[in-house]
């Protein structure tokens, strides 16, 4: 039920309750008072009734004194004959409207009669109208009496006759007649009826409630004996109907009945429309708050009202207020990093996805990713870390040149999109960003080195939605970490290969068990005299049906894997295998092998090497470990023990992608390696790029200071070999001498070329160092 | 007496009484003469309703004697501001009775009743002759125009009566009469029944007696009556 309907129907039941009540009140009290007053009417009834009938018979009395002291009747009666007598009484009764004449002797015995059927000389009715007294003054008092006779009501009146001595007594007999019931009843209000005993009940003669049948109750009458002496065979009914008494209680209960109606009925809608008014503003808030429910914060809940239902709107203004305001900080949690106040994945992929609708030339989108960040957390405290983040948010919104709208994907990882018009160079984009991110962090007075790695990636080139550039991005980033570089964009070719990325396990374990891993050879040349220094063992996959695959394709996934310990013991061997053979042939040709963090972590590595060298019969300083910078960041400590260890053993150790990692220069003095590689998205940018080119000459000045020799890589120009020459950059690395070969081919490759001599120590095997001969042997 | 009485017509009330007692007085010395008594009756009103206002009568009726007869005689009861006067006339047997009419309107005198039955036809001054009375007994006299004028006329054989006037509560009257037995009536208007009459021996000394009369009952003057 409606809360408007219950409310009415509560009011109007209540109300109908009460009045009902009352009206039965009243209907009760109403019938007592109409008892009451019927009882009153009743016995004040009597009363008149006696005193009307008393005036009766006094004015009967009289007109009967008048007739009895008429001279001539008085003569009349002294006349003895009864005849006349009999006459004369006839004549008096018409006289005086007197249907019944009697004479009697002062006795009371019948002289003569008129109209009545007494026998003379027998005492007439009753004998107490005879009695004669004295009043005051000595008069003789009349009496009076009723009497009935042939079915009639008399009312007697006896005077007695002076002639002039009291000689007799003239009894009148006036009729109660209709005429006088009817007298009667306009005067008392009453019913009246009169009655004679009729053997042994009563039979009615006069009634002016001729219609009324059956009994009535006693207390709708009121009987009244009339004096007709001893034998009481007259009685006098004075009635008055219930229903009649009821009449002026029924009018006010009538009344009451319609006053109760139209109360209800203005209740009725009275309690409709207050409970509207409740209701009504119920919906109105019941309708807001859906509003707020969906979302929708703006429509005011506006109540001109002073009473609870305004409060309870101004309540919910306020709660949909609050509401708003927790729903905006809700979004702007959901959508912005809280920590830096750029946009969060979900605000940069719909902004990206706005961009990419905007159209234009396109959208270049650069996934950022900071290096060993997790280790600043670690080592420094999450403040410096958060410091750290809000100064990279900082740098990349604020600088020269706008470079796009920013976000915060993750922990360590930003991203930025910017439109880019088609001639406009991404790479150049992506430089950049990163040149902002190069110049040191300082928190706190103090400084902290951190770098930056950029995935980048552009629409409509290299896809059309956010998702999907966000992926490519992301691949991109993958081979910029992988490789070393500063940046990537994507290429096509990253696709195929990630999304090969599951089933590359199962078959990269048969790609070692079944050789189909090869060597592939890239010569180092001696910048200074164009001799072969040596080469660097890069990886090669001759898939069965995608066939000769890149490092990239599946070196990632295997360092995810934990699967890179069996590549790196693979290749070690197999390189040391090479080594030794063509030691045998005479070619004493340093080897560079690439080995991964997990290999330093190894606490085993350096006995696994060393066996390998003892095995192959290989003097150590044939070999060069190629180290990513990145390999010291975990646990610097336990990488430089190893690298101790390793170089203990003699052999050479190399930092690999050198300037990409987190080297400070106390790691890298306390090193004991033997070379650095400057990565090659410094070499890269060394041509176009005072910077880069600046940061290359420091990093070869400095490894020269600490007594590295220096490796260049990726060069593909005879300008950059140039500007490395000036530099004095030891060794490089590139398509511009050779681009990575099969065994056969370098070996082709090899001949006739020059090669930097190798020390004659290295020529034999080396004996192991002290200490060590003993693990040698169990391994 | 007859021409005593024309003389006296028109003489008031005191004139004719002190005819009456003269007369009275002579008849007594007559008697007295011959052995005669003088009776005093005493009447002492026990009870009263209303008071007795009007005269009271003493008849002193012989035993076994016949009294000497009646000279004719006219007694007169006239009629005064519609009253008679008097009101209680005691006349003897024989006596004619004159009801003039001293007032300036008419009356009509009648009697229906025993022992005289008469009427006087609406009237005014004297009738052209008295009414004789000569069956005893008590007339009562009314008006028939003037219900209340009413008169008593007792009339009696004995010439041996006297009224005691405006009987209050006692009264006495001496009446002389010759000696012998005597039978001693009293009446009065308001009695209710007859009194018993007391007999008397008059010897020639003087007697006394007394009755009392009870006058609280309802009167019936014609039942009081001593004689039937």
């Amino acid at each position: 039920m409606q809360l408007r309907t219950r409310i009415a129907v509560t009011f109007l039941l209540l109300l109908a309750t009460v009045l009902a009540v009352a009206l039965t009140v009243v209907s009760h009290t109403n019938r007592q008072n109409a008892a009451h007053a019927l009882t009153e009417q009743l016995q004040s009834g009597d009363k008149e009734f006696h005193a009307v009938l008393d005036l009766n018979v006094r004015l009967l009395r009289l007109a009967a004194r008048v007739m009895a002291d008429d001279a001539g009747f008085r003569e009349a009666i002294a006349d003895r004959d009864t005849e006349t007598l009999v006459s004369v009484l006839e004549n008096a009764g018409t006289r005086i409207d007197a249907p019944m004449v009697v004479l009697t002797a002062l006795d009371g015995k019948v002289i003569a009669a008129s109209g009545s059927r007494a026998a003379i000389g027998q005492t007439f009715a009753d004998p107490t109208l005879f009695t004669r007294r004295l009043d005051g003054e000595g008069n003789i008092e009349p009496n009076d009496t009723v009497v009935v006779e042939h079915g009639r009501i008399y009312q007697l009146v006896a005077v007695v006759i002076n002639n002039p001595l009291p000689v007799a007594w003239v009894v009148m007999g006036f009729e109660i007649d209709q005429k006088t019931a009817q007298e009667l009843k306009d005067i008392t209000g009453l019913g009246v009826t009169l009655a004679i005993k009729s053997g042994t009940g009563w039979s009615d003669v006069v009634s002016t409630e001729p219609g009324t049948q059956g009994p009535r109750s006693r207390a709708e009458t009121r009987r009244i004996g009339l004096p007709d002496g001893p034998a009481a065979t007259v009685v006098v009914t004075l009635s008055k109907s219930f229903a009649a008494a009821m009449l002026p209680f029924d009018r006010l209960t009538e009344y009451l009945y319609w006053i109760a109606a139209i109360a209800l009925a203005v209740s009725a809608a009275a309690a409709f429309i207050l409970a509207r008014n409740i209701t009504r503003p119920l919906q109105n808030i019941t309708a807001a708050v859906d509003q707020i429910r969906a979302g929708v914060y703006d429509a005011p809940v506006v109540m001109q009202r002073r009473d609870e239902l305004g409060s309870l709107a101004e309540g919910i203004q306020v709660m949909q207020s609050a509401v708003r305001s927790r729903d905006q900080s809700i979004r702007r949690l959901a959508y912005e990093d809280a920590l830096t106040g750029l946009m969060n994945r979900a605000a940069f992929n719909t902004r990206l996805e706005e961009a990419l609708r905007a159209g234009g030339d396109g959208v270049a989108v650069a996934v950022i990713n900071l290096h060993r960040f997790r280790r600043i957390n670690e080592h420094l405290g999450y403040t410096v870390g958060d410091a750290v983040l809000k100064t990279i948010a900082a740098r990349l919104t604020a600088g020269p040149y706008p470079v796009g709208q920013v976000a915060r994907l993750a922990a360590d990882q930003f991203a930025a999109f910017m439109p880019l018009r088609a001639t406009d160079s991404l790479q150049t984009w992506g430089a950049t960003l990163l040149v902002r991110l190069s110049d040191p962090i300082v928190v706190a007075s103090q400084p902290i080195d951190i770098t930056a790695t950029l995935g980048l990636a552009r629409s409509p080139a290299d896809a059309s939605s956010a998702d999907e550039l966000l992926r490519c991005a992301d691949l991109a980033l993958e081979r910029a970490r992988r490789e070393k570089r500063g940046q990537a964009s994507y290429e096509p070719a990253m696709k195929p290969a990630e999304r090969d990325q599951l089933s590359l396990l199962g078959e990269l374990r048969q790609a070692v068990d079944n050789d189909e891993l090869r060597l592939f050879f890239q010569p180092k040349v001696e910048l200074a005299s164009g001799r072969i220094a040596g080469a660097e063992v890069l990886l090669r996959w001759q898939h069965p049906t995608r066939g000769l695959l890149g490092p990239g394709a599946f070196i990632p996934f295997a360092e995810q894997t934990g699967f890179i310990r069996q590549i790196t013991r693979w290749t070690l061997e197999q390189s040391l295998a090479c080594s030794a053979v063509w030691l045998a042939a005479g070619l004493a040709l340093p080897l560079s092998v690439n080995v991964t963090v997990d290999d330093i972590n190894d606490e085993n590595f350096h006995l696994r090497v060393a066996n390998a060298l003892a095995r192959h019969r290989l003097p150590p300083s044939l070999l060069t470990l190629e180290v990513t910078e990145s390999g010291f960041i975990d646990d610097p400590a336990r990488a430089i023990a190893m690298l101790d260890a390793l170089a203990h053993l003699g052999l050479h150790l190399s930092i690999d992608d050198f300037g990409t990692g987190y080297s400070s220069l106390s790691h890298l003095a306390r090193m004991p390696v033997h070379e650095v590689k400057i990565d090659r998205s410094f070499i890269q940018g060394l041509e176009s790029d005072a910077e880069f080119a600046a940061v290359v000459r420091s990093a070869i000045d400095m490894g020269h200071s600490l007594g590295l020799q220096v490796v260049a890589e990726g060069i593909e120009t005879e300008a950059a070999a140039r500007r490395l020459t000036e530099m004095q950059c030891d060794v490089a690395q590139g398509y511009l001498y050779a681009k990575p070969m099969a065994q056969a081919e370098f070996e082709r490759w090899l001949e006739h070329r020059p090669r930097v001599p190798v020390p004659p120590a290295a020529r034999t095997l080396t004996t192991a160092a002290p200490g060590e001969g003993k693990t040698l042997m169990v391994l | 007496m007859r021409g005593a009485a024309r003389a006296t017509r028109g003489a008031d009330h005191g004139l004719f009484t002190t005819l009456c007692l003269c007369m009275g007085l002579a008849m007594g010395l007559v008697v007295g003469r011959a052995g005669a008594a003088t009776v005093t009756v005493t009447l002492n009103v026990a009870a009263t309703s209303v008071g007795p206002a009007q005269d009271a009568v003493v008849v002193l009726d012989p035993v076994g004697v016949v009294p000497p007869p009646a000279r004719e005689s006219v007694v007169t009861i006239d009629q005064v501001n519609k009253q008679f006067l008097p009101q209680v006339s005691i006349v003897r047997t024989g006596t004619g009775v004159s009801f003039p009419n001293s007032d300036q309107i008419k009356h009509d005198v009648y009697s229906h009743y025993v022992p005289k039955i008469f009427e006087l036809k609406l009237y005014a001054g004297r009738p052209t002759a008295p009414v004789v009375f000569d069956q005893p007994g008590l007339e009562a006299l009314g008006c028939n125009v003037h219900d209340k004028m009413r008169a008593f006329l007792g009339i009696v054989d004995s010439p041996y009566f006297a009224k005691i006037e405006h009987l209050s509560r006692t009264g006495s009257v001496s009446i002389t009469v010759p000696a012998g037995r005597y039978s001693v009536h009293v009446w009065h208007p308001e009695l209710a029944a007859r009194v018993t009459p007391q007999p008397l021996e008059v010897r020639a000394d003087a007697a006394a007696l007394s009755f009392d009369l009870d006058l609280s009952g309802i009167p019936d003057p014609k039942a009081a009556w001593p004689w039937p």
